[in-house]
């Protein structure tokens, strides 16, 4: 598979700060994959992602973003090819009624009044919105405000997708019909997906996660694979899948349960088959 | 302290055509002691609900007793002070409303502010610190310098360091990491436990309900459709999916076994639950299995 970023040997320090936020990070993501980045509070993670779009001026290390080199010269063009939600849906809202705030993304983009009214439509549409395109921003939910900034990225069709945390701020309900609302999207404009999290749910989706701490890159792998650390997941700012916990509780009362990380349905497989051959 | 609730309607602009009833005839008790979860879809009328608590808004029918404290429609701000000293709010993102120039005095605001002298609050304020977890060497750091979870337990601090018997959280963990989250919890269930601060927990993680509370109330559209002990309200998962509520996933692991023929009894609804229950029957125990 092509890659559509590679970053090569990436540090990053704040300010005055001591510590460098990145310590020579280097990886690659894959055109069309869900790529989640994990790692507990202040890791860097968020760093990470700025960094990819731009936001933060990195002096060490190189990003080539479907094959262009981010520069001061190139930042435009490699912005117009990601879209960013970030954590809170309440710091990205610019317009006054839903339309004008999806609008303006293509507005940046000076595309034509006559063009741009029906991909707004569309992108409402698309995200379940179209009702709502004259209401205020303020009057909706955390759930559908965080569609409308979808609906802002559907509009400007980037090839990358980057969630900064997009569904911690969403109830339960808000953040399952969000991320279904985005592996739809995925699929129908084969954006590529990185995902900053710490929602289990979220990175299990993943085709790959990158795990940061303390500014580096420690681990890059499968779900099942970064699943099967049980304990150590805490430490990486996941929670533990249910079944690491069943599994935790039961050889605490003296049950040894298979090795290695089983989804829920192999754990159910499992219980029935020792439950009921007796 | 124990908290009842009889027969409360609250309506946003009551009189006006906007009249909008957020809460209709909510009736429920909470014994001295006791930990409440509140649960419901965006909307339902739980944080009007937990604002009735300290009297932010007062009933436009009914009772509120909180202990001996009585807020009727016509209670008065004057006779509201003792009430609003004895039950402390954490609202959601608390840590928005830091504003002192160091973390000691913005713990200390509010006991100064009911007539305390600085030293005392100051005291205070240091004691309290170390309570949520942070030591003293905080104190003369400035609030907006921690990190969202700190600033948070800072916040709660302010709140505790009112003393109060009633602590209402709102959506305490809201875009904390998994972490902070947990050390949040246990931080209220040892208040809880240990100084016997009656909990009321506003909350959208079922997890955490079935872990820590004692009783539940589930609103919808401004009623409360029901109120028990979390093993009666999660024992009809289908009636909570049919509200949109979750289901805790060990109560959900558990049902798909059912499916195939386990009994459960209780239903669990924690890893640790469902663990007793499958040890009990697990065969090489020889135990008694189905």
């Amino acid at each position: 598979m092509a890659n559509i970023i590679e970053v090569k040997h990436l540090s990053y320090k704040y300010g005055e700060e001591q510590r460098p936020a990145l310590k020579d990070v280097s990886f690659d993501v894959h055109a069309g994959e869900w790529l989640a980045i994990v790692g507990h509070n202040g890791s860097g993670k968020s760093t990470l992602a700025k960094s990819l779009d731009g936001l933060l001026p990195f002096t060490e290390g190189t990003i080539t973003v479907d094959g262009v080199k981010l520069t001061p010269e190139t930042v435009w063009d490699v912005r117009s090819k990601i879209g960013m939600i970030f954590q809170n849906p309440d710091n990205q809202f610019v317009g006054a009624t839903v339309e004008d705030d999806v609008a303006f993304g293509l507005e940046n983009r000076q595309v034509p009044r006559t063009t741009m009214l029906p991909r707004v439509k569309a992108a409402l549409a698309e995200v379940g919105m179209a009702d709502f395109a004259q209401r205020e921003p303020s009057s909706l939910s955390g759930g559908q405000k965080q569609r409308v900034a979808l609906a802002g990225i559907v509009a400007i069709a980037p090839e990358i997708l980057i969630l900064d945390e997009a569904t911690s701020m969403l109830d339960p309900q808000g953040r399952s019909d969000m991320l279904a609302l985005v592996r739809q999207l995925r699929e129908r404009q084969h954006l590529t997906v990185i995902s900053i999290t710490h929602d289990i749910d979220e990175a299990a989706g993943a085709d790959r996660i990158l795990v940061i701490d303390d500014g580096q890159l420690i681990e890059e792998a499968q779900p099942a694979t970064i699943f099967a650390r049980g304990a150590g997941l805490i430490e990486m700012g996941l929670d533990l899948p249910f079944t690491a916990k069943l599994k935790q509780a039961l050889q605490q009362r003296g049950i040894t349960p298979p090795a290695g990380y089983q989804t829920t349905a192999e754990m159910e497989e499992w219980l029935w088959q020792s439950l009921s051959n007796t | 302290m124990a908290i009842s609730f009889e027969h409360v309607t609250y309506t946003y602009q009551a009189g006006t055509p906007m009249a909008h009833t957020a809460i209709e005839d909510v009736s429920f008790s909470v014994p001295d002691h006791g930990y409440l979860a509140i649960i419901g879809h965006t909307g339902s009328g739980k944080s009007t609900l937990i604002q009735q608590l300290n009297a932010l808004f007062k009933p436009t029918a009914g009772e509120i007793h909180v202990d001996d404290f009585t807020v009727t429609p016509s209670t008065t701000n004057a006779d509201l002070k003792p009430l609003r000293q004895h039950v402390g709010m954490v609202f959601q993102f608390p840590e928005s409303q830091l504003f002192e120039e160091t973390i000691r005095k913005d713990i200390a605001f509010g006991p100064q502010n009911f007539g305390m002298s600085e030293t005392d609050a100051n005291a205070l304020a240091d004691e309290m610190l170390t309570t949520v977890g942070l030591d003293a060497s905080y104190a003369e750091r400035s609030p907006f310098e921690l990190s969202g979870g700190q600033m948070r337990r800072v916040a709660i601090a302010g709140v505790l360091a009112m003393r109060p018997q009633v602590l209402v959280l709102d959506e305490p963990t809201a875009g904390l990491d998994p972490q902070g989250r947990q050390a949040m919890m246990a931080l209220f269930e040892r208040l809880h436990r240990e100084q016997g601060l009656t909990i009321v927990l506003v909350t959208h993680q079922m997890e955490d309900v079935a872990q820590y509370a004692e009783q539940v109330a589930v609103m919808r559209e401004g009623k409360l459709v029901k109120y028990g002990q979390p093993q009666e309200v999660f024992a009809d998962p289908d009636w909570l999916r049919a509200n949109q509520l979750d289901v805790p996933r060990a109560a959900q692991f558990a049902q798909r076994l059912a499916q195939r023929g386990l009994t459960w009894d209780p239903l669990p609804l924690t890893a640790e639950q469902l663990a007793d229950q499958i040890t009990a029957r697990w065969p090489a125990k020889g135990a008694d299995h189905v």
